[in-house]
């Protein structure tokens, strides 16, 4: 069998049957790089901003915070897409359910501590109230 | 030099854990020594020990849980037998043993015995039923087990060399701090933990990819069987809820070693978060155990009752639905510890709800047995037990989710009665009919029935003698993890316990004595064809035991019970489907990386119990340059030549066709 017939054979084996530690076809590195670095770039422009609106005083105070909340709301969305590759193509169905499982139990996770510990705290942290009559032998 | 570790570790004082754990030590020695010197042991390291492929992991996951079974079982017999000695009497373990001997039997039986079963049958199982040859990562498997059985060990060294916790199974604070328990028992709750709870973090991660990522073409989700699903969302919860409890661990440890205030109320710790966190993981573990369970059944009663899976779809939903709910119900744990009646109400009604799929699930069942014809094979009769028991279970259940009535049962017996009621009758059956039911394709002979059915009709009266007993102990008022009483009235159900756990015991001789029975008989046992229970996932079409490849070609799959179709178009036209070209297959080879990175892990575990800190950095070193050396391995697949491959396939295609021509001949006749 000649090495061209062996490399056909290989794909065809490739396509019809992968088994667990055979490589999958390699994707176009330049393209991803590229991906890479656009995705640096702007988050490291989105920070820069966040810094920005904070030192330099070109938008009116009280709405600094709500300036950084967005910028940190883009830069997400700039991890989640340049980054963690989240996208809405149909081979990408299984990143952006493990980011709904994420958020999801991470959520639900420090929600539930943070309401439940407070309604704690809130409980049995004070001082008794004075004692009922009954306490009296 | 020996940091805490003294001669006085070794617990002279009690005789009784230290003779057990000699006769234990002694036999665990002499097995090795007769496998060294009976030449086994290169063909032990080669085969079993460095394995990498998942149906052997699998099956040493579930040899280690059986003995850990065995181990948390004879715990349970220590506390009944004294029980029964200690009515105005202190009865003949002392208050400090015993509490070692209920935490460590919660310990062993919920992280070494549940687990590693379950964890066994889905390794086992799951590659084979998705038509793949292992899973995504197999030295990553072979690492997860090792570690698991690393935990293990430390464990039952805690029975010689010094001491277990007292805490219970779970160590809440402040009981578990430094100040009130300053001996080593709690570091060796933590230690064994976190090293087996990493082993079984990175199994999830491997099956979860697995499930996601490697199916054989046309295995689209919903036409998984049963088993996949159940395992998929088990694995999932063990991806989200074990981080809690390794990071919950890991501040119980900071605080106990290097004096951190996490959960002590003083210094502005607080020991309510500890609780809240332990259940965060403790009820997803509950649904971890128990959903891998439901799979077993629903392969057991399709297969037994000769009939598709009843509404399927209902049944994923089911799945998925209980693996949400599991992570919105922690609360239930400590409904009685703080939370207003809000937190508790929202808590109260999800708990409730989860029971509505577990509920869709029993009717699927029902209705996959309605109009079947039956097989009662001891598998089968688990799960009719399951059933029957596992509702009982369910409904005190609801009921403990009903505050006001928690607020009067919490941590009383009943509460025991039911958690076991749910634990032994869902993960426990469930273990025993998957034990059953795949035991021939992983051994290649089938497990002897008498003994089997004398093991189920056992066990399940035992159980239901020593929990009902349980209930109503409950209801008379007992607590939990009582060292001795003096009511009379709890004296007559105390015994009547007594005798349960003898029946169980019996129920526990079977089980040995049917898989000794089975070794010697084998030849009568043997499964010929693979497909001894005429089943209809994708493992029964391979030989029984399969070949290291599993599937000489990958299996096309063009619908839902992928072998049932394969299996029945065959009996249409009485032939086999074409051989397939075989082409060489590539596969892992075995490497010790697992079971080496465990021996450094048991050294760092227990070093840091002892406070050995110069063992616990060569244990550390010698753990990463094990990584190392694997990360740099230069070969890591071996090939199967085509013609191995055709000759092991043909020998299985053999053994069907003859199957075949004999139905063929029956129809002629
Ligand atoms: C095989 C028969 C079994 C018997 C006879 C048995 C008996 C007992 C007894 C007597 C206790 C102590 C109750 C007390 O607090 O006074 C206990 C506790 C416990 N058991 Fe079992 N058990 C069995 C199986 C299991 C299984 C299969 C599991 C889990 C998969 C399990 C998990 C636990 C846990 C978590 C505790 C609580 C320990 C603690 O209080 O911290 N048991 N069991
Ligand atoms: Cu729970």
């Amino acid at each position: 069998m000649s090495a061209a017939d062996q490399a056909a054979e290989r794909s065809k084996r490739h396509r019809a049957d992968v088994a667990p530690g055979e490589a999958y076809p390699e994707e176009d590195i330049a393209k991803g790089i590229r991906g890479y670095l656009i995705g640096l770039g702007l988050a490291v422009l989105l920070t820069a901003c966040s810094f920005a609106v904070v030192r330099m005083n070109f938008i009116w105070a009280p709405a600094i915070p709500v300036a950084v909340i967005v910028f940190a709301i883009a830069q997400m969305g700039v991890h989640l897409v340049f980054f963690l590759h989240i996208t809405t193509g149909p081979d990408n169905t299984n990143n952006v359910l493990a980011l709904a499982f994420g958020v999801l139990f991470v959520v639900l996770l420090i929600g539930g501590s943070v309401w439940i510990m407070a309604n704690m705290n809130h409980n049995m942290m004070h001082s008794p109230a004075p004692a009922p009559s009954h306490a009296h032998h | 030099m020996l940091g805490k570790l003294t001669l006085d570790a070794i617990p002279l004082s009690q005789p009784i854990p230290l003779i057990a754990a000699a006769v234990v030590g002694l036999v665990l020695l002499g097995v090795i020594a007769w496998t060294v010197i009976a030449g086994h042991f290169p063909y032990l390291w080669r085969e079993w020990i460095t394995s990498v492929d998942h149906k052997r992991i699998g099956v040493m996951y579930c040899i280690l849980a059986l003995v850990m079974l065995i181990r948390g079982f004879s715990d349970a017999i220590l506390m009944r037998s004294h029980m029964l000695f200690a009515y105005k009497a202190p009865g003949y373990l002392p208050p400090e043993h015993y509490d070692q001997i209920f935490s460590a039997h919660g310990v062993v039986m919920i992280f070494f015995g549940a687990m590693p079963f379950m964890i066994g049958l889905m390794n086992f199982a799951v590659p084979l039923q998705l038509g793949v040859r292992d899973v995504a990562f197999p030295t990553l498997n072979s690492v997860s087990f090792w570690l698991t059985a690393s935990g293990a060990l430390l464990v039952n060294v805690s029975l010689v060399v010094g001491e277990f916790a007292r805490t219970g199974w779970w160590p809440a604070p402040p009981l578990s701090e430094a100040t009130y328990s300053p001996g080593v028992g709690v570091d060796y709750y933590i230690w064994a933990i976190q090293i087996s709870g990493i082993g079984t973090l990175l199994s999830g991660v491997n099956l979860v990819t697995t499930i996601l990522k490697v199916r054989a073409p046309g295995m689209s989700y919903l036409r998984m069987p049963m088993f996949c699903w159940t395992a998929l969302a088990s694995n999932l919860l063990i991806v989200a809820a074990f981080p809690i409890l390794t990071a919950t661990l890991a501040m119980l440890a900071l605080d106990r070693y290097l004096g951190f205030h996490f959960f002590t109320d003083s210094q502005g710790g607080n020991s309510m978060m500890f609780m809240n966190l332990f259940w965060a993981w403790g009820h997803p573990e509950v649904y971890i155990l128990a959903l891998p369970a439901y799979g077993v059944f629903s392969e057991v009663i399709s297969t037994f009752s000769g009939k598709p899976l009843f509404a399927y779809r209902s049944m994923v939903m089911a799945t998925m639905a209980i693996f949400i709910l599991s992570f919105m119900v922690w609360l239930h744990h400590f409904f009685t510890m703080g939370p207003g009646g809000d937190v508790n109400g929202v808590f109260a009604i999800t708990s409730m709800i989860i029971a509505v799929p577990t509920g869709v699930k029993i009717f699927d069942w029902l209705f996959t047995m309605y109009g079947g014809r039956i097989r009662f094979h001891t598998s089968m009769l688990w799960s009719l037990g399951f059933m029957l028991t596992f509702v009982v279970g369910g409904a005190t259940g609801v009921l403990l989710a009903i505050p006001p009535a928690d607020f009067v049962l919490h941590n009383s017996m009943f509460l025991v009665a039911h958690f076991h009621n749910v634990m032994v009758s869902a993960v426990l059956f469930g273990a025993f009919a998957g034990y059953a039911y795949w035991f021939p394709k992983a051994f290649g002979f089938r497990l002897d029935e008498w003994w089997g059915k004398v093991a189920f009709w056992f066990g399940i009266s035992g159980f239901v003698v020593v929990f009902g007993a349980f209930y109503i102990l409950g209801l008379l008022g007992m607590t939990r993890r009582m060292q001795h009483y003096d009511v009379a009235d709890w004296r007559p159900w105390i015994l009547i316990a007594g005798f349960g756990v003898v029946l169980m015991l019996v129920g526990v001789v079977a089980q040995v004595v049917q898989l000794v029975v089975s070794i010697r008989r084998r030849e009568s046992l043997r499964d010929e064809t693979g497909d001894p229970w005429d089943g209809r996932a994708l493992e029964w079409a391979t030989a029984s035991p399969p070949p290291v490849f599993n599937f000489a070609a990958m299996p096309q799959v063009h619908g839902e019970e992928a072998y049932w179709t394969i299996k029945a178009a065959a009996r249409e036209q009485l032939s086999l489907r074409n051989e397939p070209d075989y082409a060489p297959i590539e596969m892992p080879i075995n490497n010790p990386t697992g079971v080496v990175c465990a021996f450094f892990a048991t050294l760092i575990g227990f070093a840091m119990i002892w406070h050995i800190w110069w063992l616990a950095v060569l244990g550390f070193l010698g753990a990463f340059a094990t990584f190392v050396v694997f990360a740099w391995r230069d070969k890591a697949e071996y090939e199967i030549p085509a013609s191995e491959v055709q000759r092991i396939n043909r020998a299985n295609r053999t053994t069907r066709l003859e199957a075949l021509q004999g139905v063929g001949r029956r129809r002629a006749a």
